[in-house]
């Protein structure tokens, strides 16, 4: 259970980092998030089976071509309606309908639709065995925390998204345009999800249903933990994985996303701004 | 080197600059002098292009409607409808009112974001320039600037302007809310920043009296007009300047 409960986390994580990066930097809730991340899936299968590439080469294009849309998506629908909350969220929902739907319309359902893994086998730990894919699953979401860490501390463009999160005008008045760093965290926002996607999907098939059960799952995380705030992010992530796994045992398994939607009202009751909403806390103390 | 012209700026139907025309030559320190709604902070604003973009974001929402008429120059180019980070490319730096900070970050990251135009192996350099002008801010460079007084702040946001290496520096209500021995010194480095680095500087203020002795010519403003212009000396011993500003 221990080791069960700490892939999940690491699962959730991965999923939340990049609907948080484009929350925290830009303020845009990307509802589109579920919806590019299956079709991240569906693109690298495609690429694998259809153009024969390999596995590497297809997931690489895939996280590539989705960090383009995700930026393109921002210059030619958000960009209008920077700034009004409501109309981002339908805007961004409306992508994720279109995408998704269409994807269900098209046809796109059946076990031959999943990745393969990364490399076969498993072992054991704790007493149970894990397949080696989801241990990439937790390598890499720590790997991914990392290199984010570094990326807003120690480069340019980095710092000036940070900046952007905490003053735009002030940034504005420093020559860094909000628009460029917008569409550039939408990018890597949508990229990350298509990471995730890779390395999560070859754990089941992939299937346009849980492009709605990935927003909520990343919604939830990102809500609990503290919108906008990455270590929020990693907290809320154990919290939820360990209650899903948990909740999985002794209850049944299809109460696990009933989980995450409890933990929305929970935190939304008790304490609005989330477990680590940053910017609220340093008013708190001043 | 900056023209504005006929500026007129509205809110709504509100008048906040009304026909404005001033001048800045290279090299000089400019003044504006004028009370609470006299139009300094939109002039500021107009200046550095930050008005544009708050024109859009009312624009979309269907909020206040921002009329702007008239032109600004700046070296011989036509800024009127140029993007505020284009305007920092060209060297127009604003130093906003009440020195808004990125909180979050530690005074050097602060310094570090500031930076972003730069080129990276000038950082150290710039750095060094700042922590020399502002020798208060080197014990606190870990400190997160949220947790700054006013006047380190301020320092701070002159220090952020600074890395940019402007060619004109526009300072919106420097002395705002400072204490007055800070106050003091922070006119002081003003002085030293022109002497050391050549840059041409834009102060607004309604603290006229220690701001006229430094600035070569002032512009006096009330209500969105022109009220006054002269030189420094010729401001400070202006009856009206002293009866109004000094309260004699």
């Amino acid at each position: 259970m221990f080791v069960y409960g700490l892939i999940n986390s690491a699962v959730l994580a991965l999923m939340a980092l990049g609907f948080n990066l484009t929350f925290g930097i830009s303020g845009i809730a990307n509802f589109a998030y579920g919806a590019i991340y299956v079709v991240a899936g569906f693109i690298t299968w495609a690429f694998i089976n259809h153009l024969n590439l390999p596995y590497a080469v297809s997931a690489i294009l895939t996280i590539i071509i989705i960090g383009i849309f995700g930026a393109l998506v921002y210059k030619f629908i958000i960009k209008r309606i920077r700034g009004l909350v409501i109309s981002e969220v339908i805007a961004t929902f409306g992508i994720s309908i279109i995408l998704l739907e269409l994807l269900r319309f098209i046809g796109l359902i059946g076990f031959k639709y999943s990745l393969p893994v990364f490399i076969d086998g498993s072992v054991e730990i704790l007493g149970v065995y894990v397949d080696i894919q989801r241990l990439f699953i937790i390598g890499l979401g720590i790997l991914v925390i990392i290199s984010l860490y570094v990326f807003t501390h120690h480069t340019k463009t980095g710092l000036a998204f940070r900046g952007i999160a905490q003053e735009e005008h002030t940034s504005l008045s420093l020559g860094i345009n909000p628009d460029r760093i917008a569409s550039l965290s939408m990018g890597m926002g949508s990229a990350l999800g298509a990471f995730a996607a890779i390395v999560i999907l070859p754990l089941g098939t992939i299937t346009v249903d849980s492009g709605y059960d990935v927003l909520i799952n990343a919604l939830s995380v990102c809500i609990v933990g503290g919108l906008g705030s990455t270590f929020g992010v990693i907290i809320a992530s154990f919290i939820i994985g360990y209650t899903q796994t948990i909740t999985a045992m002794y209850l049944a398994p299809h109460w696990t996303m009933i989980v995450s939607l409890f933990a929305i009202l929970v935190i939304l009751v008790i304490k609005p701004s989330g477990l680590l909403g940053h910017q609220k806390e340093l008013e708190e103390r001043v | 080197m900056l023209k504005v012209d006929k500026l007129m700026v509205f809110y709504e139907n509100a008048l906040a600059i009304n026909e404005l025309s001033i001048h800045i030559n290279e090299g000089e320190i400019v003044g504006i002098i004028g009370s609470n709604s006299a139009g300094k902070t939109t002039l500021m604003n107009t200046i550095s292009g930050l008005l544009l973009d708050t024109k859009l974001k009312e624009q979309r929402k269907g909020g206040e409607r921002i009329t702007i008429f008239g032109s600004v120059s700046f070296i011989g180019n036509d800024i009127t409808n140029t993007w505020a980070d284009e305007r920092v490319k060209m060297g127009i730096v604003l130093s906003r009112e009440r020195h808004p900070v990125f909180v979050e970050s530690d005074v050097k990251e602060n310094l570090k974001i500031a930076s972003y135009l730069s080129p990276k192996n000038k950082f150290k350099e710039m750095l060094s320039f700042v922590y020399d002008l502002f020798p208060a801010l080197v014990p606190l460079r870990k400190r997160k600037a949220g947790f700054l007084s006013g006047g380190e702040q301020q320092m701070l946001a002159i220090g952020m302007s600074l890395m940019v290496k402007p060619k004109l520096l526009l300072l919106d209500e420097p002395l705002l809310g400072l204490a007055p021995t800070i106050q003091v010194k922070l006119i002081e480095s003003i002085v030293k920043i022109r002497k050391e680095t050549n840059v041409t500087i834009l102060i607004c203020e309604q603290f006229a009296r220690p701001v006229l002795p430094i600035i070569d010519r002032g512009y006096v403003l009330e209500n969105g007009m022109l009220a006054l212009e002269g030189t420094g000396n010729e401001l400070f011993n202006n009856p009206e300047i002293k009866a109004a500003y000094f309260g004699v």
